[in-house]
């Protein structure tokens, strides 16, 4: 089976992601106000903010990884809540994180085919921890993410650009709907950064994936994303195609003043 | 009064302490435990290790010995392989997901694993001579077995220990727990499961030569025969050799462990 086959074996939706009324609250902090919004099939949407914001609040009730106080969570018409972890819940969603969260003793190639393993039998799984299975698609996801010769190296030697490529050739594989990031660039030097960020919103947008990353950097979100939302205190400050945003909304977005203290 | 964990803990480091130093006056110091005439052999002792009996008919004895206990050593770390890895994965509780059934799992393993280690190898190794008379069985079981529980002990808190972010990002892509332990936790808890496997088999090199004290042949048979013989230089002879082999397997595990990490 080829990346391509699988990646048209699923159908597109016109709504991603819908949300109604969503919230969540640490105790007595709420670290997400209410919150309703929809993302359509495709877009790209990079989530802006001071540390604390809520950001990564956001993601870890996008990816079902956190339960809401209130509201819900509607991904490509199915409610998050409804769906069974594990195979299901990969399939519709996946996610990149800042630390790319790689098995740093073996190797590039078997960390992407992990991104199978929710498709694989439990004999097929352990077959592979000897002869890597499906890998031909292994290497044209390395490919595509631009390390294919660095397949055979432990993950862990590799540098943090490479690392994060080899977590998006992961997803590639994983194949979900929606590819959620949560700062997938903050630890890269700013070179490094930039390519990454290119790669993912690129790749997202050949395959007609949904693409929802928090960004540290204003420069990165404004250049290559669709659609920017601004969060601040848990609160929506502005939800706006890129182009529209205003220098002064993003001043007024990380102003000092008025920030929450434990932030 | 009602004490605070900081206060308890001083409390106990105190009483501890205390315990210590008691005991310490209770201790006969006294004449009985010296022999008089051990000065003159220790000095015999420390003097022949300069000159360790060479002779073929040693060495010839030395290499044999030497066979026998690294092959007591061998079988019985695989022994205990077999014990310790399948109840060292159960007794992590790594592969349940219900709590009840992991507590109920992790408890029944660890006590199993503490009765295997809690009886010492010389203590098996008395109990399988009375089962099974001098045999290799006898050595390789209590070997084996305590061996089994320290290594089962080991591995399973080595299983827990492995950092949770990478397992999480193969969660999220849909792994089972099973799926989860053969990609993520274990090739993360292998170097060092590895590394103090091999510090396992040098003690088990060791261990093989004191049962070899029971009749069982080995390094440590040789060692008393020459002692008892007052033979200083050959008793020399046969702890070189046990050296070499501790040090051989010292080399060696450094040798697996930087292919496996670098």
């Amino acid at each position: 089976m080829s990346l391509a086959s699988l990646e048209s074996s699923r159908t597109e939706a016109a709504q991603a992601v819908s949300l109604s009324g969503l919230s969540k609250a640490y105790g007595p902090i709420e670290a997400l106000a209410p919150l309703s919004l929809t993302v359509a099939a495709g877009e790209t949407v990079a989530i802006l903010g001071p540390s604390g914001s809520g950001k990564t609040t956001l993601l870890l009730l996008l990816s079902g990884q956190l339960g809401p106080s209130s509201g819900a969570v509607t991904l490509v018409g199915r409610e998050i809540a409804q769906l069974s972890p594990g195979k299901e819940l990969a399939q519709l969603v996946g996610m990149i994180h800042q630390q790319f969260d790689l098995v740093p003793n073996i190797s590039a190639l078997h960390n992407v085919l992990a991104g199978r393993l929710g498709e694989w039998g439990l004999f097929k799984s352990l077959v592979s921890l000897v002869w890597p299975q499906d890998r031909p698609m292994g290497m044209e996801a390395l490919a595509r993410v631009g390390v294919a010769d660095r397949a055979e190296l432990r993950a862990g030697r590799l540098s943090g650009g490479e690392q994060q490529r080899v977590a998006i050739a992961r997803l590639l594989l994983q194949d979900p709907a929606i590819v959620l990031a949560d700062e997938p660039v903050a630890s890269l030097d700013q070179a490094r950064a930039g390519e990454v960020i290119r790669l993912l919103v690129r790749i997202a947008r050949d395959s007609g994936k949904t693409l929802i990353s928090s960004m540290h950097s204003v420069e990165l979100a404004r250049a290559h994303f669709d659609r920017l939302i601004g969060l601040r205190n848990g609160i929506v400050q502005f939800d706006l195609p890129s182009s529209q945003v205003a220098d002064d909304m993003l001043l007024a977005l990380y102003d000092i003043k008025g920030l929450r203290r434990e932030d | 009064m009602k004490i605070r964990p900081l206060e308890g803990r001083r409390l106990l480091t105190i009483i501890l302490v205390a315990a210590f130093a008691w005991s310490l006056f209770n201790v006969d110091w006294g004449s009985g435990l010296v022999n008089t005439g051990g000065l003159r052999a220790a000095g015999h002792i420390a003097s022949s290790i300069l000159r360790p009996d060479l002779s073929l008919d040693v060495l010839d004895k030395a290499i044999r010995a030497s066979w026998t206990t690294v092959a007591y050593a061998v079988a019985g770390l695989t022994l205990a392989l077999a014990i310790g890895f399948p109840l060292g994965v159960l007794g992590s509780g790594v592969l349940f997901r219900s709590s009840w059934l992991r507590r109920f799992n992790v408890a029944g393993t660890r006590l199993v694993l503490a009765f295997f280690r809690s009886i010492h190898e010389l203590v098996w190794a008395w109990l399988f001579v009375v089962a099974f008379g001098l045999s290799p069985l006898a050595a390789v079981l209590a070997l084996g077995i305590p061996y089994g529980g320290i290594l089962g002990r080991i591995y399973s808190e080595l299983l827990q220990d492995v950092p949770e972010a990478p397992l999480r990002a193969l969660r999220s892509a849909g792994a089972s727990e099973w799926r989860v332990f053969w990609f993520g936790r274990l090739p993360m808890a292998l170097p060092d499961m590895l590394s103090y496997t091999f510090y396992r088999l040098e003690c088990g090199i060791r261990s093989a030569a004191i049962l070899s004290f029971v009749g069982l042949g080995g390094l440590g048979f040789q060692i008393r025969i020459s002692l008892d013989d007052l033979a200083y230089g050959r008793v020399w002879t046969f702890l070189f050799f046990l050296i070499a082999l501790v040090s051989l397997v010292d080399v060696w595990s450094s040798m697996v462990r930087r292919r496996i990490t670098a």
